[in-house]
């Protein structure tokens, strides 16, 4: 990734305890005339100005390559994998990767030797639904005295989506008109007989994880439990009588990982969004995309 | 690229506490370890044994995760080590209370500290003590000491931002090396062209630290005795116009004693400023010129080859033909001086003739009935001289260290009794029997000898080395030297105390415990190479270093010519330079760190900016074969050369056995490269 044109540098907190430090040693020698003080002044003088060129290029030719994010429920975390890469011929130290615009978040890497790379996660809050922006990058370091830290830019032009937070009524709606012999299904998904699991979707309940198989190592599964299979789902922004566009977006998000659960085919209207009814991971990161980028309720 | 890391996700987790490495904490206590022996001796004694208790504290608690938490008992702490210090001193100001206050402080901080911000405190905290051990003491060891707690704590921060890499303990050493090594020309340039502005208010030195050192301006019996076994050093001489010193025993003058009480005599309170040295300067080839290094003793006297007769600044010349500084000698002080190895002074003002025959009246009857005796030829002050020596040698005189207690009126015990005394003894008695005779005579204080130092040049005067011999008046002559120990003890006046001391051990004279063991290993020859590299390092040290005060890198800056400017300017053409130097250091680590070239990745990349100016540009993940169809394509004129510089690269890259004829083929396709619409 491109870096900013220069390597920043400016002093850290510190460096204000060094001044005031170097300053008492100052009074010391010259008001003693003393030069073993002097000597013990400037040394630690040197030593700081030395340590300047080492910090500067503690970040030269360490780059980063931010990964694509996984999509996250609004309310949730984000987690951003970035990897920091080290094109040097000498290992770098003491590496700081900050994402300012989420809470300062920042991972500090203690080493990569030369030629290699780190990948680390950057973890932030979801807050709103919708696409949005990474930002900018800063690497950071104040390797090896710490008077001094060197800032790296890198603008990232990376997008990140946040689905709309999941809340409402559980239970998927049922549509009489279309098969009136059908028995409401107020608990579905809650049936007795247990038919097996499937991979965890994220931002479903986690009631139904499999946790002893997690206590085992395996990754996380949710338990599904056989109920009558239903026909499909149609879930319609317009059909739902809340006011709150977001509720209502909420709503459908819920209904979508709870359709999904327990494996009905689901079909979701949106005011310029019309997705056919189906079934699967890609239909339902679609189906959350579409309801993370709508744009109803600014129009509305 | 992605690789197994050191951040796992439980080490990034940690990285909230404050240490990820138990052992970090633990460095700068043991860095202060090195801060303690100036402590010792120069502080109330409880200060250091406190500093000590409180980092054997923290070695204790560090890994039971102990701490001092309570604000309460810090608190209480931080009153009760005040009062202790107030207490002991009497005072909170001046430089010891100041040290030992700074030196609790730390030591309770330590106890304290625990986030990484207080590990930055605690650092700081510690260079600044660092600093006071020099305010305490000078000496090289302590230097040497200090230099190390230094450069552990420079390491100890290094190790502290590594955090948990791995790697061997010395790898923050060595990087603390290269700082100081980069740091060191930096050190040098500040050193010696950085302005010393004195800022006027001084802060008062101790008492404790202006404590005399060598002789006082009183002999009595015993006082240089107690000096034998003394081997702090008392000043240091070059002979800059000569590789050794002069041919003869170097008396080294230190001042004269006029005040005659029988055995004891003194020095006038006030010397006055009198031209002795008017009577014109010898002849140039007579003159020694030496340069000395004069270690602080908290007295005026300034030493020369007898006799001085060039004043350095900031000394006179007193009566008696000695020199005097005009303010106390409290730091090492290096000037240059002038002996002539001639009598000077051909005659006594009547001042002096009766300042040089006082007698006290309490001499015994006896004694004045020797002294009687001595100058009964009446053949003149020389044969009364040569008979006094003879009384001296033939009377079964002895040279001892240690020869009993005398009072300042039991010259009568000493001359017909005891007969056993060191070189005071034998000065006083001698000076006392001349003034009884009628001759003028006066004691001189100094130093007799020194130690020569191969690896410096120079000689080394030590305390021991202080010896007491007499001046008498003879008329042609003037004021004479005349030594009434080297009759006694001939040995004594050809070689330092300590060697012949050691002499005298071999051959059974002496025989004393630990002096003995002492003088014994003196003489092994390794041990006296190490000793005498030591000192030349030690001399190296003093006259370098603590030498060089503003007055001295006021005279070097003239000799460069820098000081026309005034001081700014030469703040800015310093800064400048080590800002040039810095930007060396940035480049040199720039080119040595820098990723190595990949000659044809670079010639290829230069091949697709060529095509992208002219409109066809490469796509990140395009392969350079589909890019070269592509291209192709596009550019129907230059298919057949894309097509040819694509395949030298893909061969260069990918096929085996591609050689350095080859990679210049590729060079010179991708110049001849051009493009035109």
């Amino acid at each position: 990734m491109k870096a900013g044109k220069f390597a920043l540098l400016y002093p850290t907190v510190s460096f204000a305890g060094l001044l005031f430090v170097l300053g008492a040693m100052w009074y010391a020698a010259s008001s003693q005339n003393n030069p073993a003080v002097y000597l013990v002044l400037f040394g630690l003088t040197a030593v700081f100005l030395v340590s300047i060129p080492h910090t500067l290029l503690n970040l030269a030719d360490v780059t980063i390559a931010p990964e694509s994010a996984k999509p996250a429920f609004a309310g949730e975390e984000v987690s951003l994998p970035v990897e920091i890469m080290n094109c040097s011929r000498t290992t770098r130290r003491g590496i700081e990767l900050v994402l300012p615009g989420s809470r300062g978040e920042r991972k500090h890497v203690d080493y990569i030797p030369a030629g290699k790379a780190a990948r680390v996660t950057l973890r932030f809050p979801a807050r709103q639904r919708g696409e949005h922006r990474v930002g900018t990058f800063r690497l950071t370091s104040i390797y090896p005295l710490g008077f001094v830290r060197v800032l790296k830019r890198f603008a990232s032009s990376q997008t990140y989506l946040v689905y709309p937070k999941p809340s409402g009524d559980p239970r998927l709606p049922v549509h009489r008109a279309r098969s009136p012999h059908s028995r409401p299904q107020t608990e579905l998904g809650e049936g007795d007989d247990f038919a097996g699991v499937r991979a965890y979707v994220p931002g479903e309940s986690q009631r139904h994880i499999d946790w002893r198989a997690v206590a085992r190592g395996q990754p996380l599964m949710t338990k599904q439990f056989a109920a009558e299979a239903e026909g499909s789902v149609h879930l319609d922004f317009s059909a739902l009588r809340f006011h709150g566009v977001e509720e209502r977006l909420s709503q459908l998000a819920l209904w979508v990982i709870e359709a999904e659960r327990v494996r009905r085919p689901y079909s979701l209207r949106l005011p310029n969004t019309d997705i056919a009814p189906a079934i699967g991971e890609a239909h339902f990161h679609r189906c959350l995309s579409a309801l993370s980028l709508s744009q109803v309720g600014e129009r509305a | 690229m992605s690789m197994s890391m050191s951040m796992s996700k439980s080490r990034s987790m940690k990285r909230t506490q404050p240490w990820r490495d138990t052992a970090i904490p633990r460095r700068p206590p043991a860095a202060l370890l090195f801060t303690l022996p100036p402590m010792f001796g120069n502080l109330a004694n409880w200060v250091p044994f406190l500093f000590l208790l409180a980092l054997a504290m923290k070695f204790w608690m560090e890994p039971k995760g102990y701490r001092l938490r309570s604000t309460i008992l810090k608190l209480i702490l931080a009153v009760v080590t005040l009062g202790a210090i107030f207490f002991s001193y009497g005072t909170l100001k001046g430089i010891e209370p100041a040290v030992s206050l700074l030196a609790v402080l730390v030591s309770l901080k330590i106890l304290e500290a625990h986030t990484a911000r207080e590990f930055q405190v605690v650092v700081m905290m510690a260079w600044v003590l660092c600093l006071c051990g020099f305010l305490l003491s000078q000496d090289l060891a302590i230097a040497v000491c200090l230099f190390v707690a230094f450069a552990l704590l420079i390491a100890a921060l290094v190790q502290f931002h590594r955090g948990s890499s791995p790697g061997p303990f010395w790898l923050p050493l060595a990087t603390t090396f290269k700082l100081l090594a980069q740091a060191a020309p930096v050190v040098v340039l500040l050193f010696l062209l950085f302005p010393r502005i004195n800022t006027g208010f001084q802060f008062r030195i101790g008492d404790l630290h202006a404590a005399r050192t060598g002789f006082s301006d009183r002999l009595s019996p015993g006082g240089i005795a107690a000096l034998g076994n003394s081997t702090d050093i008392a000043f240091r001489a070059e002979f800059p116009d000569r590789r050794t010193g002069p041919v003869g025993p170097m008396y080294w003058r230190g001042l004269v004693m006029w005040h005659c009480e029988g055995m004891e005599w003194r020095a006038p309170y006030g010397p006055a400023s009198i031209s002795d040295s008017s009577n014109g300067y010898p002849a140039s080839d007579k003159a020694v010129r030496q340069r000395i290094t004069i270690a602080p003793h908290g007295a005026r006297w300034m030493f020369a080859l007898d006799r001085p007769f060039g004043i350095p600044s900031g000394a006179r010349l007193a009566r008696g033909n000695y020199l005097y500084s005009v303010q106390l000698i409290r730091k090492t002080r290096r000037y240059e001086v002038l002996s002539s190895t001639e009598p000077v002074g051909k005659e006594l003002d009547a001042y002096e003739r009766r300042e040089a025959l006082q007698l006290p009246a309490s001499i015994s009857p006896a004694v004045r009935e020797l002294a009687a005796s001595l100058a009964a030829h009446d053949s003149g002050p020389r044969a009364t001289v040569n008979s006094a020596l003879q009384f001296f040698r033939t009377q079964g005189f002895r040279y001892s260290l240690s020869p009993g207690e005398y009072n300042k009126n039991d010259l009568a015990e000493f001359l017909f009794h005891r007969r056993t005394g060191f070189c005071e003894h034998y000065a006083a008695s001698f000076a006392t029997l001349m003034r009884l005779a009628g001759i003028p005579a006066r004691v001189v204080l100094g130093y007799l000898g020194g130690e020569y130092n191969d690896l410096g040049g120079f000689f080394l005067v030590r305390q021991s080395d202080t010896h007491a011999w007499c001046e008498v008046w003879i008329p042609e002559n003037g004021w004479t030297r005349v030594d009434p120990t080297s009759v006694v003890a001939p040995g004594r006046a050809s070689q330092d105390l300590s060697s012949f001391l050691a002499g005298r051990v071999a051959s059974g004279e002496i025989i004393t415990g630990r002096n003995a063991f002492l003088t014994r290993l003196v003489r092994l020859a390794l041990v006296s190479q190490i000793r005498s590299t030591w000192e030349a390092l030690n001399y190296q040290w003093d006259t370098r270093v603590l030498g060089f005060d503003a007055d001295v890198q006021d005279v070097l800056l003239t000799s460069l010519g820098l000081t026309n400017s005034g001081p700014l300017p030469l703040v800015m053409q310093v800064l400048i330079v080590i800002a040039a130097l810095l930007i060396i250091y940035a480049g040199w680590m720039q080119l040595r760190t820098r990723p190595r070239a990949d000659r044809i990745q670079a010639l290829y990349e230069g091949f697709c900016q060529k095509l992208a100016r002219i409109g066809v540009s490469r796509d990140p993940w395009e392969g350079p074969s589909d890019f070269a169809t592509r291209a192709a394509k596009s550019l129907p004129n230059e298919s057949e050369r894309v097509r040819q510089i694509t395949e030298t690269y893909v061969a260069l890259r990918y096929a085996p056995g591609s050689d350095v004829s080859s990679l210049h083929k590729f060079a010179k396709e991708v110049n001849a490269f051009t493009t035109h619409r």
